[in-house]
């Protein structure tokens, strides 16, 4: 947790939030695995199952993986996103237009 | 004036190569044959007076008939010139030729002096020892019969040309050739030069930042583009951008732990009870993590140990139920 000023150059505040999860997530990701495999069972019992249960809300909320969202690299745009080149369609296109995108190739058939 | 004397020398050897028996050929065939033994010189026109040398001495037996007869006049023209300290003709050859040669004139001079008196007196001693010494020499080859064995080795390991099969013999040639350097007489050309200081220095101190830097000056100023293809392909490798050929399946995996490590690890559930639902649980996290290629001997362990304390910490919860 940095107390001082974030200063950097991701595109927006939105981003830097999505980095921050990223970073928690993989820090507690052996954690939250390990308790929810105590959790999601059927041979222990069901109190220990309730007492992981609230370990697990006890966590931070931001390091759940599920918090994360696969933005553009370049655009920070939420929607729109390729996996692949983890960028916006938008950006994608204008990239591979220039031929500056190996590989890509404008499609007709 | 260099060349004349040397030039002179040569075209009177050439005229009386024939005639053996000159008396005022013989010192000078005697220098041309000291000039051919010395290790000084370096230039072209020694080269070929040490060939005009050679050709005189094969001309010399196929005209006389007796081997011995060149070093018994050679002994003579000695014996003769032995009466004064050394030969006046022989002096000034001697000065011509250190005057010829680009090094310092009066050493060459004194060394090229020297070298007549020696030869001087290896060639007394031949005339007075005969077949005596010969016997010596022959005695002593007896005792030191190794020495041309192991040549042999050396020439036959050195034509062979294999590094595999014969690296231990090529280690013993480089053992023996390190003993032989040792021995013998100092050149005295090189001066010792303190190494102690230096290792001193060496140890105190480990690199400092400065050094550093220095080394990445070096390695950023010497690193060139690569000027072609396969020089780019060496850098990429390098790196490890590139994998290597052929295909190595297993690079980049741990090399410390064997299969076993990774499947039977039973052997980390002996602090659990043996009956129950935890044991059981346990099994199937022990049967998941032997199934999974991913995670390396040390994250396994670590995903027991933690199970192992969190049912430690519930233990008295457990008991309540």
């Amino acid at each position: 947790p940095c107390t001082r000023q974030v200063r950097g150059y991701y595109v927006d505040w939105r981003m830097l939030r999505d980095v921050k999860r990223r970073k928690l997530a993989y820090e507690y990701a052996d954690q939250r695995l390990r308790i929810n495999a105590i959790r999601k069972n059927t041979i222990l019992p069901k109190e220990l199952q309730e007492v992981a249960d609230k370990e697990i809300t006890e966590l931070p909320r931001d390091s759940c993986p599920v918090r994360i969202r696969n933005r553009c690299v370049l655009t920070s745009r939420p929607r729109g996103v390729k996996r692949r080149w983890r960028l916006s369609r938008i950006v994608f296109r204008h990239f591979a237009d220039h031929a500056q995108m190996s590989g890509v190739q404008r499609s007709m058939w | 004036e260099k060349d004349e004397p040397a030039t002179s020398k040569e075209s009177t050897t050439q005229m009386t190569a024939k005639s053996q028996e000159d008396a005022a050929e013989k010192p000078k065939q005697k220098l041309l044959d000291i000039i051919g033994n010395m290790k000084v010189e370096v230039s072209y026109r020694k080269k070929l007076q040490q060939l005009k040398t050679r050709e005189i001495k094969k001309q010399a037996p196929d005209e006389l008939d007796s081997e011995g007869a060149v070093p018994q006049r050679t002994a003579e023209g000695i014996q003769r010139s032995r009466g004064k300290p050394l030969n006046p003709e022989l002096v000034e050859a001697a000065s011509a030729v250190a005057s010829s040669l680009p090094l310092d004139k009066k050493q060459t001079e004194s060394e090229l002096l020297a070298q007549l008196r020696r030869h001087e007196e290896t060639t007394d001693k031949q005339k007075k020892g005969g077949t005596v010494n010969l016997r010596n020499m022959i005695a002593e080859m007896a005792v030191k019969r190794q020495t041309p064995a192991q040549r042999g080795v050396r020439i036959s390991n050195r034509i062979s040309l294999e590094l595999d099969e014969d690296g231990q013999q090529i280690k013993l040639e480089r053992v023996n050739t390190r003993r032989s350097l040792k021995v013998g007489r100092r050149l005295n050309i090189f001066t010792k030069a303190s190494t102690e200081t230096e290792m001193a220095l060496k140890t105190v101190s480990p690199p400092t930042i400065w050094d550093l830097e220095f080394a990445k000056e070096l390695a950023a100023v010497t690193a060139q583009p690569p000027r072609n293809g396969f020089e780019e392909m060496i850098q990429w490798t390098k790196e490890g951008i590139m994998w290597e050929f052929p295909i190595d399946n297993e690079a980049g995996m741990e090399e410390d732990a064997e299969f076993h490590e990774h499947i039977f690890l039973e052997k980390h559930l002996e602090d659990f009870p043996k009956q129950g639902p935890i044991r059981h649980f346990m099994e199937l996290v022990i049967c998941g993590l032997s199934k999974n290629p991913y995670l390396t001997v040390r994250q396994k362990i670590e995903h027991i140990e933690w199970f192992q304390k969190y049912f430690e910490e519930k233990k008295e919860f457990l008991q309540g139920i």
